[in-house]
């Protein structure tokens, strides 16, 4: 809950500073190349699952945003009861309305709502699986590879603030919903690619991202 | 100055989140792999008479499997109510024998096995779908399966009813 409180209060303040902007910028189209840094750090506490995701942007309109969203997922867990290996792709692509509006004169800071579509494809295996029982005994066996797919809705809310020319930085907040998966596998995923943890079919992330724009004048 | 003060505030919420993200996974890793891997099949004993169907307690248990005679999962427990027991992960039958010392009944229980992947430190464990129950009658009256998942949660997957030995005295 006061994560949301922090979100709504960040929101509120930065509505309240476009009262006090005037509109003297004028809109130039321009595409953003952004970077998740979210997997990596990720990787720094948990070195078994890494994520690498790069991000497109283009302001179509004013303040609307067509995004398309791009990564690669790894997983190579190894311990004494289990092995387990994953590899995929994974996509998103929608859209992000800036909520700051047009701000007074070279500031480009956004307060983003997310709207995406997501889509998931990866192998998976685990070579090694014990599972110990003390009245039956130890079950040993494994998991050939198998195909895993998934596609989920995701909404959210971010900010960017430009940190140097051109350069931004920022988080957003995903809350996704899967639409579908592999129906009756083998095995459920540890991690799907682009959505998180399998746990359920809800999920809830965070990321953060390291962009740079590029001007088209 | 306004929009200095902006960026200072999105710059401040960035390092908070960043800070609350780092603390929210290293909380993550904080598990008890024993609580979150027991998935045996929990049992509650009933009776079924004219009031309805009532929990009841059974005087004294021994349970255990024909498949490796001389081990028991209980070894004469006292005022039974509920009872777990482990499902065979190697197999896709589990018999059990409860010895209720006046009298004994089989129960065969077939499943469904399915592997799943707990967490990087718990591993995997196996969950269980119940295909078909069988049993014999010397005090067990009939069992009905409330929830045929064998899962990590807590539900009562059977309830075993027995024989209601005054009424059928009556």
């Amino acid at each position: 809950m006061s994560i949301l409180r922090y979100i709504l209060l960040i929101l509120i303040t930065a509505k309240s500073s476009v009262l006090f902007a005037q509109n003297d910028t004028i809109y130039h189209p321009a595409l953003r190349i952004g970077f998740d840094v979210s997997g990596p750090a990720r990787q720094l506490v948990e070195p078994e699952t890494s994520t690498m995701e790069l991000s497109l942007d283009y302001e179509w309109m004013e303040n609307f945003f067509a995004v398309l969203e791009a990564g690669i997922l790894n997983v190579q867990i190894e311990k004494e009861s289990h092995i387990y290996q994953a590899d995929g792709k994974f996509f998103r692509a929608g859209a992000d309305f800036n909520l700051l509006g047009p701000q007074p004169g070279s500031l480009n800071d956004l307060v983003l709502i997310s709207l995406r579509y997501g889509f998931s494809t990866m192998d998976h295996k685990a070579p090694y699986i014990l599972i110990p029982d003390p009245f039956w005994g130890d079950h040993r066996s494994s998991l050939s590879p198998e195909k895993f797919r998934a596609h989920w809705l995701e909404a959210g809310l971010g900010l960017k603030t430009e940190l140097f020319r051109n350069l931004f930085i920022g988080w957003g907040l995903r809350g996704r919903l899967l639409l579908s998966k592999t129906r009756e596998p083998e095995m459920e995923p540890y991690f799907i690619g682009g959505f998180g943890k399998s746990n359920n079919n809800t999920s809830l992330m965070l990321h953060y991202h390291i962009a740079y724009r590029i001007p088209f004048r | 100055m306004q929009a200095l003060y902006c960026k200072y505030r999105l710059l401040t919420s960035f390092l908070a989140l960043a800070a609350l993200l780092i603390l929210i996974q290293s909380c993550g890793d904080d598990q008890v792999c024993e609580d979150i891997t027991a998935n045996d099949l929990r049992i509650g004993f009933y009776t079924a008479g004219e009031g309805g169907v009532d929990w009841t307690v059974v005087d004294s248990l021994k349970a255990g499997t024909p498949d490796r005679p001389g081990q028991f999962i209980y070894d004469r427990i006292y005022s039974v109510s509920s009872l777990e027991l482990p499902l065979n992960p190697s197999g896709d039958i589990s018999r059990f024998v409860l010895d209720f010392f006046t009298t004994a009944d089989t129960l065969t229980v077939s499943y469904t096995r399915e592997k799943h992947l707990l967490s990087v430190e718990c591993g995997f464990t196996m969950f269980f779908e119940i295909n078909e129950v069988s049993h014999t009658t010397n005090l067990i009256h009939s069992i009905s399966v409330p929830v045929e998942y064998v899962t990590n949660n807590l539900d009562e997957h059977f309830k075993v009813y027995i024989t209601d030995t005054d009424n059928s005295e009556k």
